[in-house]
């Protein structure tokens, strides 16, 4: 896998050596969008004919949901939408730098986007009392809801193994070690990932609980120091010793990815109207 | 896997991938705007009818705009389309036949 050719002279919308002149990565990923349309939409009608059996007892699905953070995440996915499709036009002009800023900027955005959903299945479980087999209305809720966070999870761990195949360097810079160190890089950017949103999680607990800035650093004080080291770690395997044969030829990979990302996007458009909106008329 | 080197490269090409930032930034905008819409539109004092189909409108809208600019569906070949369209109609066709045969009212269980 290489990327000899000059910044520029690929076609990125035409692929001569298959017979629909569509690149088979691209083709694949379409093929599987269009099946996963299918499984969202028996998932999202499930929930729309359910929709109306809560928990006995329990308040209006008006009262359980939060506007406020459901719009926020929602811009947040739109963000990172953006973000990604800057990506893709990045490696499309051999500009990996500007590529792998992007990916982090989306992966920073689908991990706030996961912390939201982390945080308000909390308070629904805790607070609203519903849970995944308590009433119709949480098992659709969390079946579909939790079936989008799942493919969001993959879409973000998909990125974080992009963003370091990204620093893969030429079979002649190759050494035994690379992939092992690829393997830490790795483990140290869902290290980040994960500690980030809880880091986050805990800053909301403890406004929540009316604690102070000391009470915060006291109580997650391992989980900064966590994330510190891992983002150190991250930055140090950011400085590639040896050129990399990531490139323009590599821009059927992203966008592929890319594909799967607007996708899981495009669902959230959808949940955002038929769950959640819907509610408040 | 090497993607294919065009032997006549195009620069009007070029020019294209050059406007495509704009393009991006704007529809992200855009898009935004809407979802703002969508939030004031559900306060609006309106019959349901006419605030569900706005909803429904706008979230389509949101839609074909992330599929046909972010997933590049304008620039590529027709049958990328074709084939997402197939499987979007046959989860429409899925989720229609679902609500016509399990309307929500028919859900609610019977009192006892």
């Amino acid at each position: 896998m290489s990327s000899h050719a000059a910044a520029g002279t690929i076609d990125h919308h035409h692929d001569p050596s298959t017979s629909t002149g569509i690149p088979n990565k691209k083709l694949i990923m379409w093929t599987f969008l269009a099946s996963d349309c299918m499984f969202f939409g028996a998932l999202i009608s499930t929930h729309l004919i359910y929709r109306l059996h809560p928990a006995p007892g329990s308040p209006s699905p008006k009262q359980i949901f939060s506007l406020e953070l459901t719009s926020f995440s929602t811009f947040i996915l739109l963000m990172s939408s953006l973000m990604m499709a800057l990506a893709v036009t990045a490696i499309q002009k051999g500009n990996v730098k500007s590529m792998r800023w992007s990916l982090l900027t989306t992966i920073f955005f689908g991990a706030i986007f996961l912390g939201c959903q982390v945080y308000e299945f909390e308070e629904f479980v805790k607070l609203k009392n519903v849970t995944l087999t308590n009433s119709m209305f949480g098992t659709t809720f969390y079946t579909l809801t939790g079936t989008h966070g799942i493919h969001v999870a993959v879409g973000v761990f998909w990125l974080i193994l992009m963003y370091v195949r990204s620093f893969q360097p030429h079979e002649a810079g190759r050494t035994f070690g690379w992939f092992f160190k690829n393997c830490l890089h790795i483990t140290a950017l869902v290290g980040a990932v994960l500690l980030s949103m809880f880091a986050v999680l805990g800053v909301v607990h403890t406004l929540h609980a009316g604690g102070t800035a000391g009470a915060y650093f006291a109580s997650y004080l391992w989980m900064i120091a966590g994330f510190v080291g891992c983002v150190a770690v991250c930055i140090g395997f950011a400085q590639p010793k040896a050129l990399s044969n990531f490139g323009e030829a590599n821009a059927i990979d992203v966008e592929s990815m890319g594909l799967y990302w607007h996708f899981v996007d495009i669902v959230w458009i959808v949940i955002f109207t038929a769950v959640y909106l819907i509610e408040y008329l | 896997m090497s993607a294919p080197v065009s032997t006549s490269p195009d620069h009007a090409h070029g020019h294209e991938e050059e406007s495509k930032f704009q393009i991006y930034v704007n529809v992200a905008m855009l898009l935004a705007v809407i979802t703002g819409v969508e939030i004031v539109g559900i306060y609006l004092p309106f019959a349901k009818w006419v605030i569900v189909t706005g909803l429904v409108i706008l979230s389509v809208v949101k839609f074909l705009y992330v599929i046909f600019y972010f997933m590049h569906l304008r620039w590529d070949k027709p049958f990328c389309t074709i084939l997402f369209f197939i499987g979007l109609v046959l989860s429409a066709g899925t989720v229609w036949a679902l609500i016509a045969i399990f309307s929500v009212k028919d859900s609610l269980p019977l009192p006892t």
